[in-house]
């Protein structure tokens, strides 16, 4: 397992210098600029989906009968929360360009809908709250690791 | 659309230090359960996800605290540049959340299967200790089984009173206990260390090679008599009893020997044959002698009436009847000790002291002619009067034989010994001991005989030992001898204690 933990490791990181040089790719196909968000947005929908596993994964092994996994399947819920939230604003934001978004002090932030929809405004402000849940995510599972850690030295 | 930016700054940027700090010290503790468990792939996966989260939660965090600098700071266009890069960042973390992720169930299997076979590792692990433990618990009650059998058959050797004694296939004797020592005269070096052949100690060699070949076309013999010689020269009879052992664990093929000493045995069984036949004897004499009494006793009257009326004028008459009175009376001492052999003649019994009646013999007999150079030694039994129930007459008669007796072999020179004692079976001894030149063994057996004698003729009747025994076991006692040739004679009489008050115990 490590190994395949390795080989994928690899391959992230090849991809990953690939980033922050680019250039022509002459030989190959070329992409448009819509293509980061689609990537990132993949990337959102894969974390996700293996958080959906993991809460999956815990209760098809009965290990929620244990405070500690529970605590880790919270945390899971969270980030899948976490992850649609993003989502959300990600498709808003860079994909469909429903809100435009302009910072004009420290106090202030203008948020235009497309459509003038003060919902829509409403929405995408609450959105950008998104660490409200990826921080409870990421205590939880801090919560859950406290636990199994006590559990085992009990 | 104005909003408040504040709340937006204060969540994004306290949660982003929320998330740097908390996954941090997730961190430490997934680290601090992989090395309390360093086998459990599932914690390895944990300290994996953690650190995945790690570097998700630092990428993010710092692209959004610098995101909000830059903005903030108007350089838009610097976070354009960099946005994408911290973007992907992201991406990657989150591909390597999912990845490591996707590897859970697998991990979680993959730990299931090392604790189902640790469990069974520590299943056999158990089994293996507990049956161990009950093997080890096994050999010590075996062992002590074995050695309380081993010293049970070892005590059965060396106490056992037959000889226990062991060959070789090839007849050399490797084993003998205790018992078998004084039986065979040999002792346990000559025959175990030496290696000493078993027929050797068989008196007769074609005896050896007879019961040999009975055991080899047998394989055992049962109760077989035959005689075996010590290093001395004297002979003793044993009964012998072989089985053969073809041993066990690889011993090699034994021969166990079982041998009775029976010289006692035998030697009871020739003198209550001799008891017998002097019973027979007696009945007979006393039948003889009953039927010839009376006649006698009429010859004798008629010839003492015809001396009477013989006068002295008439010698020739005279002396033939005075000698044929004088071989009456010689007959009729023959039918009185004959009668007296027989028990016939009917005496009272009473208590009988026997010190006195020793005392008494010895006095009387101190000037008989053929013990008047005779030492006499006298040793009573000084404690107490020794008391038997019975005839002082026939006792006396009894002391008086063997006194003779021992006189005559001694040939009116040497020493008679008489002693009277008690012994802790309430019985009294009398030894009349000599010595002189000893009983042959040819006569050893035939000095109880009625008629024996080894006087010239007319000089005794053969009848003063059968006599002698004939009073002292109707008397419930025993009359034994013991002699050697030039060691002197013992003859012992064993009565039984009549105790201090008379009467017999």
């Amino acid at each position: 397992m490590k190994q395949t933990v390795l080989q994928y490791l690899a391959l992230s990181f090849t991809a990953f210098v690939g980033t922050l040089i680019p250039d022509l790719a002459h030989a190959t196909q070329m992409h448009s600029g819509s293509e980061g968000i689609i990537v990132h947005q993949l990337g959102h929908l894969f974390f996700l989906l293996s958080m959906v596993t993991l809460i999956l994964t815990i209760n098809g092994q009965g290990l929620d009968r244990e405070r500690g996994w529970r605590l880790i399947q919270y945390s899971a819920l969270f980030f899948i929360l976490w992850n649609l939230v993003a989502l959300a604003v990600h498709f808003l934001d860079n994909q469909v360009a429903a809100v435009d978004v302009t910072t004009l002090s420290v106090w202030k932030i203008r948020i235009d809908p497309a459509n003038n929809s003060r919902t829509l405004a409403n929405f995408y402000y609450i959105l950008k709250l998104d660490h409200l849940l990826c921080v409870p995510a990421i205590a939880f599972f801090y919560r859950g690791l406290s636990t199994l850690l006590a559990e085992e030295e009990g | 659309m104005i909003f408040s930016y504040i709340p937006i700054l204060a969540v994004d940027v306290l949660g982003s230090f929320a998330m740097i700090i908390i996954s941090t010290i997730s961190l430490h503790k997934a680290k601090m359960l992989r090395e309390k468990h360093p086998a459990n792939v599932v914690y390895l996966y944990l300290m994996w996800i953690g650190s995945g989260f790690t570097i998700f939660a630092f990428s993010r965090s710092f692209g959004h605290i610098l995101k909000q600098l830059l903005i903030l700071s108007s350089n838009n266009e610097i976070w354009h540049i960099i946005g994408p890069y911290s973007g992907t960042i992201n991406t990657v973390s989150f591909m390597l959340v999912g990845l490591i992720t996707l590897f859970f169930k697998q991990s979680w299997n993959m730990n299931r299967k090392i604790i189902n076979s640790r469990k069974a590792l520590e299943k056999t692990h158990l089994k293996l200790v507990h049956l161990n433990q009950n093997l080890e618990q096994q050999v010590i009650e075996r062992t002590e089984m074995l050695t309380t059998s081993e010293h049970k058959c070892r005590r059965i050797f060396e106490q056992s009173l037959d000889t226990i004694l062991v060959t070789d296939c090839q007849w050399k004797i490797i084993e003998i206990n205790p018992a078998g020592i004084p039986m065979t005269g040999y002792t346990k070096e000559e025959m175990v260390t030496g290696e000493m052949h078993i027929k050797m100690l068989f008196d007769d060699g074609r005896e050896w090679e007879r019961i040999q070949g009975h055991i080899n076309a047998h394989e055992f013999i049962l109760n077989e008599e035959t005689a075996f010689v010590r290093p001395n020269g004297e002979t003793l009879l044993v009964m012998i009893t072989c089985g053969v052992d073809y041993g066990a664990f690889g011993c090699a093929k034994t021969y166990h020997f079982i041998i009775k000493d029976i010289n006692e045995k035998k030697m009871m069984e020739k003198q209550m044959a001799q008891a017998e036949k002097l019973a027979a004897l007696g009945e007979l004499s006393a039948g003889v002698a009953h039927e010839i009494n009376n006649p006698l006793g009429i010859i004798l009257g008629y010839t003492q009436l015809l001396l009477k009326q013989e006068s002295e004028n008439s010698p020739t008459n005279h002396d033939d009847l005075k000698i044929i009175e004088k071989h009456v009376h010689a007959c009729r001492n023959v039918v009185s000790d004959l009668l007296t052999f027989s028990r016939k003649n009917s005496m009272d019994d009473g208590r009988v002291n026997l010190n006195q009646v020793v005392d008494d013999v010895v006095k009387f007999l101190i000037n008989h002619p053929d013990l008047r150079q005779i030492e006499m030694n006298l040793n009573l039994w000084p404690d107490q009067p020794l008391f038997v129930t019975g005839n002082e007459q026939e006792l006396r008669q009894v002391m008086i034989n063997l006194m003779i007796n021992a006189g005559y072999a001694l040939e009116k020179r040497g020493t008679i010994t008489i002693t009277t004692t008690q012994n802790n079976h309430n019985q009294v001894l009398i030894a009349v001991k000599d010595n002189g030149p000893g009983i042959s063994q040819e006569n050893m057996e035939k000095i109880f005989n009625p008629f024996f004698t080894t006087k010239p003729v007319g000089k005794g009747t053969g009848l003063g030992l059968s006599v002698s025994y004939g009073i002292i076991s109707n008397h419930g006692g025993d009359i034994t001898v013991e002699s050697s040739p030039g060691k002197g004679t013992i003859f012992t009489i064993v009565l039984p204690s009549a105790g201090e008050d008379g009467d017999r115990i």
